[in-house]
């Protein structure tokens, strides 16, 4: 039974030639989509390769240096593109893909694509993620938003009851017919993804694993649409109605509460402005130890300590360069201000995420949305880990420099480095966090999810006694 | 015809609830975007304001200090620090350079979330590379915010399809079609008339919501009234354009589910598809250079240039001899080595700086020479223009910061390499920042546009509707 009502409602949908334009429109659409995402990733990830080599060698290339030059010369990192940004970007666009890590301050990730571009890219742009996401959707709500109302329209819910069908039969048979021309594409599309990036040779860290979870949060998505459409479909009597009534759920979960939350979260947990943000630090810094100047009371406690703890009455006879130490210790003391500091951002963030959270709730496009960003490695929790390995690698190398010369120097005596010292600093390697680690985190958004399938389906199936 | 049919109009509507309904939505939504924008603005104002008063602070206490010394009274000043030595007024005591709101701001947010609104260029860091992007969580700037442009482009026509799909089918599938055909009237002047009155009762709910809206977050008509009137006649516009769609689709399909359909994707072409293509083509044909590559450069030039410092310095003072010391004696400080270097890095980095600026200039002509491609592009360039936060509002203001801290080093300049004090009365000579807007194109060809974009479905409509008639399928 559910095998004819599938094969005589997919038939119905196949012969419908605003399904069949609106299908080859969205294939083209993805197929280009995907086209372009594969050819920005391939260019990111050689410039990448690029500017990392070109980094390190200039690092290297230093010459005869004083460590502290150096250290404020600096060096950059970059942020590696995940594979899996082929199919979600997530907020890439609007993070910035390098750091400049330098003695003394903690740097924010520097140049943004989304700065580099027209106010048109606030759109949306054509990317897999929005044919996903936004797309599919409506396509499920254009081949399901009459699958009941037009059996009364049509008069022939009469002649179906006749014919002995059962109620759950019908309902699970129109349900799989209305799913299976999206999930095809969907399906088709995560294949092909799949395929190029398990054969391209530099991808990073893709596993199939993961792609696989994305296809199945992708399939509860849809899955969730297709209740809730023919849900509606099921109370309207009239096509037209069920039609605009749909539209409006699309229009309020995709893009209207993403928007409202943005704004309730911005509202109740305000980020503090560039400017009011480095006053703070530079505030805080300003009452601790200063590198550069050892007049200070602070300096001269250190001294006094220093000198009592080797027992020796001047700082040349200590066994190590003082202004060294003193300069790492300064370091020492400026990271834990911005480690505070950035902690207070981040509590702010974690806020923020929980007023997202506490809203994916009213829209199934929320917990979509997050998940598959954060499967991508390419949500906000992501960039903070970067962000993070980041400033640890910048103490160690400031550790680094600072050893140097408190080891090889006396104190007063301004400190060459040779020309082979710089290759001793180990290189950054940034590894971005696992799937499990990934999962672990967003067990909760999962579970929303889930919880939405559960009860749009118990909704459906239960509503629907009377077919 | 018109009284009857404005009174049928208009009792239906007010029977149906669907004016109040549709009022108090619109009320709500639009004030929610107001809010919205307000909040934004004016954490904008306000950090202004207060980065303002303390460079007024600051610079009071430096001229203190500066007429105490001036005077011979000493200071508890750190000497190293003391503002009568040219560069550390123009290292410590920057201006501050900001893009002020104007009154329509809140209307739409634009790239004003993505970017600082002042910033304060010291004589120290580079002009060229200094950093706008604003703290913000990446998530917010994804979503966007909801915001009277947001309402009025994306909510907007979907109410006016909600209200309208059916306008002419209805009355077709409930059989009154043929009531009306056998009246001594012109069917179609009837269905112009139909339309004609909701298009009337929208735009005035629309127009008297955002009036509330502009008179409760403390708009000035009476300063600002061109900008008022700008945007009433872009929105009035917009709202006929999707009504002239609606009457085609109504003309053409004249089936309710089906109008419904087609409306719905017509929607999602204008309003999704089209900027996202013309966006994404904008970046394809114009690509940003790599900001990775440009940062290696800088690195490798600036690292060569600080090898030759002396050198340059001594370029330097050869083309520019007014600055160098009559007596002969090579004194010079950390700072007429980097001012000088700083000059040529500049000079040097500027064809890799300006490819930037110029690839973005060509995405924004490319999508200025597109926007007609829809009316949702057309709208969102305008609001932007309107609310100057547009990408080109930006754009100037970095460019015209630029040309202002190069401005503030050559203040500085002579001073130091004549060996110079700084004074009290040098300090009203400063130079200061005043953004001044690009000029934008007035609305008033959008406006043409988008009406000749509805008199072209107009008159569509007319000819189908013509040939209907000659076929005899308008009514059954």
């Amino acid at each position: 039974m559910i095998f004819y009502i599938i094969k005589k409602e997919l038939k119905e949908i196949f012969r419908d030639g605003r399904f069949r334009i609106s299908a080859g429109i969205v294939l083209l659409l993805a197929i280009i989509a995907f086209f372009i995402t594969f050819k920005q990733y391939k260019n990111t990830t050689l410039q990448y390769d690029e500017a990392k080599k070109s980094e390190r060698r200039v690092w290297e290339s230093q010459g005869e240096k004083n460590p502290h030059s150096a250290a404020h010369y600096g060096n950059y990192v970059f942020k590696p593109k995940s594979p899996l940004s082929l199919i979600d970007q997530g907020v890439d666009k609007y993070t910035g893909i390098s750091v400049f890590l330098e003695a003394h301050s903690r740097n924010e990730a520097g140049y943004s694509d989304a700065a580099d571009q027209t106010a048109l890219s606030r759109f949306g742009e054509l990317t897999p993620d929005f044919i996903l996401l936004y797309i599919i959707p409506l396509i499920l709500i254009l081949i399901g938003y009459n699958t009941f109302s037009k059996e009364i329209e049509g008069n022939t819910s009469f002649i179906l009851k006749s014919q002995g069908v059962t109620g759950w039969k019908l309902v699970i048979g129109k349900w799989l017919a209305v799913l299976i021309p999206s999930v095809t594409i969907t399906t088709i599309l995560f294949v092909t993804a799949g395929i190029v990036l398990s054969n391209m040779d530099n991808y990073g860290l893709f596993e199939w694993k993961e792609i696989c979870f994305l296809y199945l949060v992708y399939l509860l998505y849809y899955l969730i649409f297709t209740n809730i459409v023919l849900f509606i479909s099921s109370l309207v009597k009239k096509s037209g109605i069920s039609l605009v009534i749909n539209l409006v759920f699309w229009v309020l979960a995709c893009f209207v509460a993403p928007k409202v939350a943005s704004d309730l979260a911005d509202t109740r947990y305000p980020y503090p402005t560039h400017q009011e943000f480095n006053e703070q630090i530079a505030e805080e810094n300003k009452k601790g130890l200063d590198g550069h100047d050892p007049w200070s009371d602070k300096a001269q406690q250190l001294k006094a300590e220093m000198l009592k703890k080797h027992k020796v009455d001047s700082l040349h006879k200590l066994p190590f360069n003082f202004n060294a130490y003193l300069m790492q210790k300064s370091e020492e003391h400026q990271a834990e201000v911005f480690a505070k500091h950035y902690s207070i951002l981040k509590q702010q963030a974690k806020k923020q995420d929980d007023v997202y959270k506490s809203l994916a709730s009213i829209s199934p496009f929320l917990p979509t949305r997050f998940l598959s960003m954060a499967i991508a490695n390419t949500d906000y929790q992501s960039h903070w880990d970067f962000s993070e390995a980041a400033e640890e690698y910048r103490v160690d190398v400031q550790r680094f420099l600072n050893g140097t010369t408190e080891k090889n120097s006396k104190y007063g005596e301004r400190y060459v480095a040779p020309a082979d010292t710089w290759k001793k600093l180990k290189e950054f390697e940034y590894v971005s966090p696992t799937f499990k680690e990934v999962f672990k985190q967003n067990t909760s958004i999962f579970l929303i999810l889930v919880l939405w399938f559960v009860i749009s389906s118990i909704v459906l199936f239960f509503t629907n006694k009377t077919y | 015809m018109f009284t009857y049919n404005f009174k049928y109009e208009l009792k239906s509507l007010l029977r149906s609830k669907w004016l109040l309904l549709l009022s108090l939505t619109l009320l709500i939504v639009v004030l929610f975007a107001g809010y919205n924008g307000k909040e934004k603005v004016e954490k904008r104002v306000s950090g202004l304001e207060r980065v303002t008063s303390e460079v007024k602070e600051k610079d009071n206490a430096m001229l203190k200090i500066l007429d105490s010394f001036e005077k011979g009274i000493k200071t508890n000043q750190n000497p190293r620090t003391l503002p009568s030595a040219p560069m550390n007024v123009a290292y410590g005591y920057p201006r501050v350079a900001a893009i002020p709101a104007k009154a329509l701001t809140f209307i739409a947010t634009g790239q004003s979330d993505l970017f600082t609104h002042f910033v304060k260029p010291s004589v120290y860091g580079d002009s060229f590379s200094m950093d706008y992007t604003e703290l913000a969580n990446p998530v917010q700037l994804l979503f966007g915010t909801f915001d009277l442009a947001f309402v009025i482009i994306y909510i907007l026509p979907l109410i006016i399809i909600a209200f309208s799909y059916n306008i002419f089918s209805e009355e077709k599938e409930y059989g009154s079609l043929k009531l009306l055909a056998s009246q001594p009237i012109s069917i179609y002047q009837w269905l112009l008339q139909k339309t004609a009155l909701r298009f009337f009762w929208l735009t005035l709910i629309t127009l008297v919501v955002i009036v509330i809206t502009l008179l409760f977050f403390g708009f000035e008509f009476g300063s600002n009234f061109s900008s008022f009137i700008q945007l009433i006649s872009l929105v009035v516009a917009y709202i006929l354009f999707w009504f002239a769609v609606v009457l085609l689709v109504n003309i053409l399909v004249n089936n309710s589910a089906k109008n419904a359909v087609s409306l719905l994707a017509i929607w999602v072409f204008v309003i999704l598809i089209i900027p996202a293509v013309v966006g994404q083509m904008a970046n394809v044909f114009y690509p940003i250079p790599s900001r990775t590559k440009m940062i290696s450069e800088v690195r490798e030039l600036k690292e060569e240039l600080s090898k030759k410092q002396d050198k340059i310095l001594d370029n330097f003072l050869r083309d520019h001899p007014e600055y160098a010391t009559k007596n002969g004696t090579k004194n010079y400080s950390f700072w007429h080595k980097y001012t000088a270097s700083q000059d040529l890095i500049e000079e040097e980095l500027k064809p890799l700086i300006d490819s930037y600026e110029t690839q973005l200039q060509k995405q924004q002509e490319w999508v200025k020479l597109w926007q007609y491609s829809s009316p949702a592009i057309i709208m969102q360039q305008s609001f932007n223009n309107l609310a100057h936060t547009s990408t080109a509002h930006y754009q100037e203001y970095r460019s015209q910061v630029a040309v202002f801290s190069k401005e503030w080093r050559n203040f500085f300049k002579p001073l130091l390499y004549s060996n110079k004090d700084f004074t009290t009365s040098m300090y009203k000579e400063l130079p200061s920042f005043k953004y001044e807007a690009p000029k934008s194109n007035s609305v008033i060809l959008k406006v043409v546009i988008l009406l000749v974009f509805s008199l072209i479905f107009l008159s569509i409509g007319r000819q189908i509707f013509n040939k209907k008639i000659g076929k005899g399928s308008v009514i059954v």
